[in-house]
């Protein structure tokens, strides 16, 4: 008896529920319009924004090429002494996240934030994180906020400068945690449409001290190195500054064509919605009148 | 062999910023407003410890 029951009520629920769902899809002319001026509006705002970072992207490319002798200098270096980390002292690193403080640009900034929280799941004791832009910092906050030694915001709004870079640096060299590798982690720029995670590695002067290789060099001594140090580790903040900065902007242009070209679909189909429903709302009222005169007749 | 400004206490990257900000107002007017223009930085500095914004003791200028 229960069975028979239940087995009457199920199509009604079902109905029901059909019912409900159809007066939810079937929205009123007025709900669809607004919607659809919407979208349009969010159309035009990632319309302009692709045009403004296509603009800004072009600069950065072009300075990108200036600054590429920065980072390829400075790394000459650390390749050509062979430096060898001490494997029996405990490393302690410094990681060096190169984001910038505006979003809306694809993955540049989660790629180096996942990339860092690798780095972090291996060994979360002895790395310190310094925090280039808000975006990292927001990134990593939640789960490394004690790692984190330092953030540098307002970046990302100007073109990096040379300055900025230094600034950065003095501020790597004054935390005062004494780090005996690192890595700056950033995003090099390939080309327009492609960027990829890379790192670059830092090292203390008493580990570049270390090194066999640097008797091959005329003329060193601690003080000279300590002051090559110092500006190789600006030269190659201000080298991935600008790498990242040229790859974010690449990577916003792509993300904003792509969300207009979405914008553009949604557009087509709401508007395909629209006039449908315009359609049967017409139908509709021409049906009420047509029968209503035909029943005073 | 000990730099002056070494025992100043000021860093290599700071030594080089100074001369860099005398050489660029040492240039000609016309070519000083470009150059004026990498003279300046805006990025700012919060310390963090333990997972929290610190306040910083002292405010270094480079």
């Amino acid at each position: 008896m229960m069975m028979q029951r239940s087995m009457l009520l199920l199509p009604l629920a079902v109905e029901a529920t059909m019912h409900a769902q159809q007066q939810r899809g079937m929205a009123t002319l007025q709900s669809i319009s607004i919607r659809l001026k919407s979208v349009k509006n969010i159309q035009k705002i990632t319309q302009s924004m692709k045009m403004v970072s296509a603009a800004k992207y072009a600069r950065a490319e072009r300075d990108l090429k200036a600054a590429r002798p920065y980072g390829i200098g400075a790394q000459q270096f650390f390749e050509k002494t062979e430096i060898q980390v001490d494997e029996k002292a405990e490393p302690k690193k410094l990681l060096i996240a190169m984001t910038s403080d505006r979003g809306l640009c694809g993955a540049v900034h989660t790629g180096v934030a996942r990339h860092i929280r690798n780095e972090l799941a291996k060994d979360d004791v002895n790395t310190k994180i310094f925090c280039v832009g808000d975006k990292s910092r927001s990134i990593l906050a939640r789960l490394y906020g004690k790692n984190i030694l330092m953030v540098a915001n307002e970046v990302g709004r100007l073109p990096p400068t040379f300055l900025d870079a230094s600034r950065i640096a003095h501020e790597v060299l004054q935390t005062g945690y004494e780090y005996s590798e690192g890595q700056i982690v950033y995003n090099k720029f390939n080309s327009v449409v492609s960027y990829s995670l890379s790192q670059l590695p830092i090292y203390s002067g008493a580990t570049v001290e270390k090194s066999e290789k640097l008797a091959v060099f005329d003329s060193l001594d601690a003080d000279v190195i300590q002051s090559y140090l110092e500006f190789s580790l600006a030269s190659l903040i201000f080298y991935t500054m600008k790498e990242g900065a040229c790859s974010e902007q690449s990577s916003r242009m792509t993300a904003m064509d792509n969300a207009s070209k979405n914008a553009g679909e949604m557009i087509e189909k709401l508007t395909l919605i629209f006039n449908r429903t315009r359609q049967a709302v017409i139908t509709r009222e021409l049906i009420e009148i047509i029968s209503g005169a035909s029943a005073l007749e | 062999m000990t730099n002056a400004w070494r025992a100043v206490g000021i860093t290599y990257i700071q030594y080089s910023n100074i001369a860099a900000r005398v050489l660029r107002e040492a240039l000609r007017t016309e070519l000083r407003a470009d150059a004026a223009k990498r003279n300046d930085s805006h990025v700012k500095f919060t310390p963090w410890a333990n997972g929290k914004p610190a306040p910083r003791q002292t405010q270094s200028e480079s």
